[in-house]
């Protein structure tokens, strides 16, 4: 067991070392120069040469990587090209809305698609799954971003029942915050269940072919227990690594639908420093989401260690 | 080598197979093949002079889907998003897989510490959020279809390192491959001339859904901005555009959607009625 863990903590570490060289490197020899950039009008060869020392780009890119990445150890993320701010300070700003947004989406999201799919695994014979399968393969082919215009479109232009856009913090006002996420929220869920619904409704027909099924069948259990006691416990532990590895998807989709509802989260934030050659903030977005699916993918592989002890001995 | 060669498997068929069964999957690809290889050639206007007096017609006898905000024909731009969906599709099916395979057939072939390490990489490649890959290569070069899509690339690697490690596992204690070994062929030559061809049909499947996700990921990279650029279109361009008027004129935004999610679609369906095929060509 401590070797196992040993193994999976020094893979994320492995990762996220990889990851903050790829955004430092990217970033670093990105083309412009940073001191220039900073200066903009007031920039003359002597300004830029100093500031140039100053911020430390003369020194070999190696020693600045390592510089670079005892800040980032100690929790510092630089200042912003753009707006001066500390990165923290931003980055910090920016995590609640994004977290809202992704941990709701998934809780809707699960709570539809896992009993969607153990019901339609378990009538895969019934001539009613049929359109609820097709459904869900036009689920998987339509844009998600899509989706959320379509929702403005509706509830925003025609009817206008919510919000476009915006976010209002929790602390401020919690139905205003709620108000404002309903859309989003859907949209990003409506986005997620399709591919979870395929993945549940695959795995929970593999375990319905299994010989305990058909013991506990002859036992005499109902088709409703044998779904909930003997099924849906074994479709469980396959789910949930299938939503870590789908995590990636859900910050992709998080960013993508920040910008449609305009909500100021990391997307937006890491968006808007691309488009402005704001390195300092690109590195610090890109270092904090990787970090976090490191993080989670790593908790998820721990949790089920506790939950099946077979894992453990492989 | 004809006396070793790996026992064929029916590729010709699948064809007929699809037309048959998925005659939707076959309509929806043939249209879409049809306006990303003639769209230049077919399109009634041109796709990126503007025309402010016609701004946002809707549709009539000269424009038939209508004009968008700057009075660009709106199936002209639609014909030309199509050819972009098509690039992205190849650049992402060409690098993911060229170096998904690659990485699949070494590690599956050779086995031991390489397949360990391989493995390794490809299980943290996997998931890995496209957009921040997508970010971080455009804010290193510039923003452009190509760059873009090679972040979507680079994500779709582990799906078909996985086959054709998969197949390659398979594969490498079989009597042909054991026979090749026998005359003395070397690891990398078997893999390539023994291994490789068995995987083709695995490979296709993968390719049609990775396919599907490559344009749904060039609408999405190309709407925040990364991808396409103006005055170009691309069907991410083009909803980016009519998001701005989605209250004075919402089927902008829905013909473009619509088309987008047909084409997916197409490509979805194809890629399910290709794992028919070769699940019922295994038995």
């Amino acid at each position: 067991m401590a070797i196992y863990l040993l193994v999976r903590i020094l893979g994320g570490v492995v990762t996220l070392f990889c990851v903050s060289a790829l955004a430092f490197f990217a970033t670093a020899l990105a083309p412009g120069n940073p001191a220039a950039v900073l200066l903009g009008n007031l920039a003359t060869p002597e300004r830029i040469a100093a500031v140039t020392e100053q911020m430390g780009l003369d020194k070999p890119l190696p020693i600045r990587y390592a510089i670079w990445l005892k800040e980032m150890l100690q929790g510092n993320l630089g200042t912003s090209n753009l707006s001066f701010k500390p990165v923290n300070d931003l980055v910090l700003a920016a995590l609640p809305p994004t977290l809202e947004l992704a941990a709701l989406s998934l809780a809707l999201a699960v709570v539809i698609a896992i009993p969607m799919g153990l019901i339609l695994a378990q009538n895969r014979d019934r001539w009613w799954t049929r359109p609820l399968s097709g459904l869900v393969t036009l689920g998987i082919s339509v844009p998600g971003f899509w989706v959320g215009l379509l929702l403005i479109v509706v509830f925003s232009m025609t009817f206008k029942l919510l919000p476009s856009g915006g976010y209002v913090p929790m602390t401020r006002s919690v139905s205003g915050n709620l108000r404002a996420m309903i859309l989003p929220v859907l949209t990003l869920a409506i986005y997620l269940i399709p591919s979870l619904v395929r993945f549940v409704r695959v795995t929970a027909a593999n375990v319905l072919r299994e010989d305990y099924i058909d013991t506990a069948r002859a036992k005499g259990a109902g088709a409703w227990r044998i779904l909930l006691q003997h099924v849906a416990p074994n479709t469980l532990i396959p789910t949930i690594t299938y939503i870590g590895l789908q995590l990636g998807v859900l910050i992709s989709g998080a960013i993508v639908i920040e910008i449609i509802f305009s909500i100021p989260g990391l997307g937006r934030l890491g968006m808007n420093a691309v488009l402005n050659r704001d390195y300092p903030v690109i590195q610090g977005v890109v270092l904090l989401a990787a970090t976090g699916y490191v993080v989670v993918n790593l908790l998820i592989d721990l949790a089920y260690s506790l939950i099946d002890p077979r894992i453990r001995t492989r | 080598m004809t006396e070793i060669s790996a026992p064929a498997r029916p590729q010709r068929g699948a064809v007929a197979y699809i037309l048959r069964r998925s005659p939707v999957a076959a309509l929806l690809v043939a249209l879409f093949l049809i306006a990303a290889l003639l769209g230049p050639w077919l399109a009634p206007h041109s796709m990126t002079d503007t025309n402010l007096g016609q701004a946002l017609q809707p549709p009539n006898a000269t424009y038939w889907l209508g004009t968008d905000a700057l009075g660009r024909d709106v199936l002209s731009r639609l014909l030309g998003s199509a050819g972009i969906a098509a690039q992205a599709f190849l650049i992402v099916v060409l690098t993911g897989g060229v170096l998904g395979t690659l990485f699949g057939l070494v590690a599956g072939g050779i086995g031991g510490l390489t397949d360990l390490v391989l493995s390794r990489v490809i299980e943290i490649l996997q998931g890995f959020p496209t957009v921040l890959v997508a970010i971080v290569i455009v804010a290193l070069l510039s923003p452009s279809l190509t760059n873009a899509m090679i972040a979507v690339g680079l994500a779709a690697v582990p799906d078909f390192a996985r086959v054709a490690r998969g197949v390659a596992i398979q594969l490498r204690e079989r009597e042909f491959i054991q026979a090749a070994r026998g005359l003395g062929m070397g690891e990398m030559r078997i893999l390539a001339s023994e291994v490789l061809p068995n995987m083709v049909g695995p490979l296709i499947i993968i390719a049609s859904f990775d396919g599907a996700q490559a344009i749904m990921w060039e609408a999405a990279l190309s709407f925040l901005g990364l991808g396409v650029q103006p005055p170009y279109p691309s069907f991410g361009s083009m909803l980016r555009e009519a998001q701005n008027f989605l209250a004075i004129q919402p089927s902008l935004a829905i013909t473009v959607g619509l088309t987008v999610s047909a084409i997916i679609l197409g490509l979805n369906l194809l890629g399910d009625g290709l794992s028919d095929y070769y699940d019922r060509s295994d038995k």
